[in-house]
């Protein structure tokens, strides 16, 4: 494993009696495509959240590039999200009134300074160069998560977290966002990505199995179809 | 360096881009907000701008009720007669810009054609200043040195047949004094000046052999800013053998009608702020319910509390300041139908109205967003992102 960008230790998520992860280990190198399957509330989303800094674990360690990220403040944490972390979701969460440039721009602004020149690179990339100032509300759902997969990668972030980021799109839309992650990972890119999808998580180096909160098997992405 | 400055108007492009946009989208919420600070800024401005200008304007209305102010000779000193100079020196301790109107006054009795009367000696300019409430048929003397002219009280000249125009003879059996004088006005005031004659103060003097002499002096006096009591005391005290007294029914009761008022109107100021308030309270909390995903992808992108606390104020400031712009020109134009209504004359623009609307309005609305922008900073990303 190249170096371990990423790194949970007995990780344990409560949220008041229920045990939502229960002292997960995982560790992710860089450069590499994981996915973590698994049932509805086996944890796949909390585990998500404590790895994108927007929630802190119960018990156990977060390591984030060398960085005990557990332990860090809110403030801190939002500037962990701003520098390292890009995000997909499952919903896009596009701002309904910015166009797609706009939302583009937007993760520069928080992040340091906008350029629209890049900010439309980004776009183009995504093979959205043509809809930049097309609102959410004129895109298919295709074409926003193109939108926020631009999002997310604009900062260049260390990693690349996504929550089911095909869950709403359709067959053709499936497989150009799952290109645009091939390529992510061909550039080198650690992505950490949440999935129902067998197909998705085929083309991953590894794949997590969660149940019930705990790791339950591991394995290689081409496995994936008989875990 | 240049890259900075650059970088930084490029984010402030961007900064006022969403601004603009988040404001143009929510135009229903924007405008309920905009037009309760508009309404608010309106009333308060209409207030203000009468409150400010109240004092003239009550003091112009209630001089209509006389003087509120005495100088004489004491009663202890066994004459009531006082000398004009002394008299005139104590009115002097008045600042003039106080000064509604004061004129003294010189009695004695008279024959006239048909039967004795009262004649008293004025200064006609100041009795016009100090009586407006007055009714003249005819005109009022207007010239200090006419001394061929009166103005008779209504009661006498019916019971002496005169009319305006009509020659009076007075006639003073003790100095032998006899004029001849014209009827310039007949004045009906409902009190005992309806049976008196009058005349120049300095004509009385001579008809009655008493120049240079007065009763007393008649003032009428701005209350407002005015230690009344105090300028009597200082009179007093300076001028012992004159009597100097406020005419407390008068001078007290426009005192207090005056706060009573003012204190009205700052509780319907306070009652109208308090509404604007929570109206713009609640539209903001819908606002940030309507924004919770918005705000939790903010935060989750990299937004701090900041930045989200910074573009809550903002837009509410953007909207409570037009808001208060707009209400305070629709309160100037509130008050001057208030104005005309209540005084019959315009309320005067006053810069101090400005402030006064200005800075509770724009604290209201600050107050207002307070627990809006807390609920907005208390977002939780992870929790709002992942809702269906």
């Amino acid at each position: 494993m190249e170096k371990i960008v990423l790194e949970t230790k007995d990780l344990t998520k409560r949220f008041g009696s229920v045990t939502s992860l229960n002292r997960v280990n995982m560790q992710v190198g860089r450069g590499e495509w994981v996915s973590i399957m698994g049932p509805s509330g086996s944890g796949k989303t909390t585990i998500l959240n404590i790895l994108s800094c927007l929630d802190i674990p119960t018990e156990g360690q977060y390591i984030l590039d060398g960085v005990d990220a557990s332990a860090l403040t809110e403030r801190e944490r939002v500037v962990v999200r701003r520098e390292k972390i890009g995000l997909i979701f499952q919903q896009f969460h596009l701002i309904p009134y910015l166009s797609a440039l706009e939302n583009v721009m937007l993760a520069q602004y928080y992040h340091s300074t906008i350029d629209k020149w890049d900010a439309t690179e980004a776009l183009e990339r995504v093979r959205m160069g043509h809809r930049i100032a097309h609102l959410p509300s004129q895109l298919s759902g295709g074409e926003q998560q193109r939108v926020c997969i631009a999002r997310a990668l604009i900062n260049e972030p260390a990693i690349i977290l996504a929550d089911e980021p095909t869950g709403n799109l359709d067959e053709a839309n499936e497989k150009i966002v799952l290109d645009i992650f091939r390529e992510l990972r061909e550039e080198g890119r650690t992505i950490v990505l949440v999935t129902h999808n067998p197909e998705m998580a085929e083309f991953s180096d590894r794949v997590v199995r969660l149940h019930h909160g705990r790791v339950e098997k591991e394995g290689v992405g081409h496995e994936t179809k008989c875990v | 360096m240049a890259g900075d400055k650059s970088g930084a108007r490029t984010n402030t492009w961007m900064f006022l881009l969403i601004l603009w946009k988040s404001l143009k989208v929510r135009r229903s919420r924007v405008f309920i907000t905009f037009f309760s600070i508009m309404i608010g800024a309106a009333i308060i401005t209409a207030l203000s701008s009468i409150y400010f200008d109240i004092s003239t304007k009550m003091s112009r209305e209630l001089r209509a009720y006389g003087a509120n102010f005495f100088i004489g000779q004491k009663d202890s000193s066994g004459s009531r007669i006082a000398e004009a100079r002394e008299i005139e020196d104590a009115l002097a301790m008045v600042p003039q810009d106080k000064v509604i109107g004061a004129s003294p006054y010189l009695y004695g009795v008279v024959r006239l054609d048909l039967g004795n009367a009262v004649l008293a000696g004025v200064d006609f300019a100041g009795l016009r200043r100090l009586s407006p409430y007055w009714q003249v048929e005819g005109r009022w003397i207007v010239v200090d040195f006419d001394d061929a002219s009166c103005m008779v009280g209504k009661t006498l000249a019916k019971n002496m047949e005169l009319k305006v125009g009509s020659q009076v003879t007075v006639i003073r059996n003790e100095t032998g004094f006899q004029r001849k004088l014209t009827v310039k006005g007949i004045v009906e005031t409902g009190q005992a000046e309806d049976e008196q004659i009058f005349v120049n103060l300095a004509l009385a003097g001579r008809i009655l052999g008493q120049e240079g002499k007065v009763n007393h002096v008649m003032a009428s006096i701005v209350t407002e800013g005015t230690d009344i009591d105090g300028l009597a005391s200082r009179m007093q005290n300076r001028f012992p053998g004159l009597d100097v007294k406020p005419i407390r029914k008068v001078s007290y009761s426009e005192g207090r009608i005056l706060e009573k008022i003012k204190g009205l109107m700052a509780l319907i100021a306070f009652i109208v702020l308090t509404v604007t308030t929570l109206c713009v309270m609640t539209t903001l909390i819908a606002v940030v319910s309507e924004r919770t995903r918005e705000i939790g992808l903010m935060k989750a992108i990299g937004a701090d509390d900041r930045g989200i606390v910074l573009q809550f104020l903002t837009e509410i400031l953007v909207i409570g300041f037009a808001g208060v712009l707009a209400g305070m020109a629709m309160g100037f134009v509130l008050a001057q139908i208030l104005g005309k209504a209540v005084f019959g004359s315009a309320i005067s623009f006053r810069f101090a109205v400005l402030p006064v609307t200005l800075i509770p309005s724009v604290c209201a609305s600050l107050l207002a967003a307070a627990l809006p922008v807390r609920m907005a900073v208390r977002i939780v990303p992870a929790q709002v992102l992942k809702e269906e």
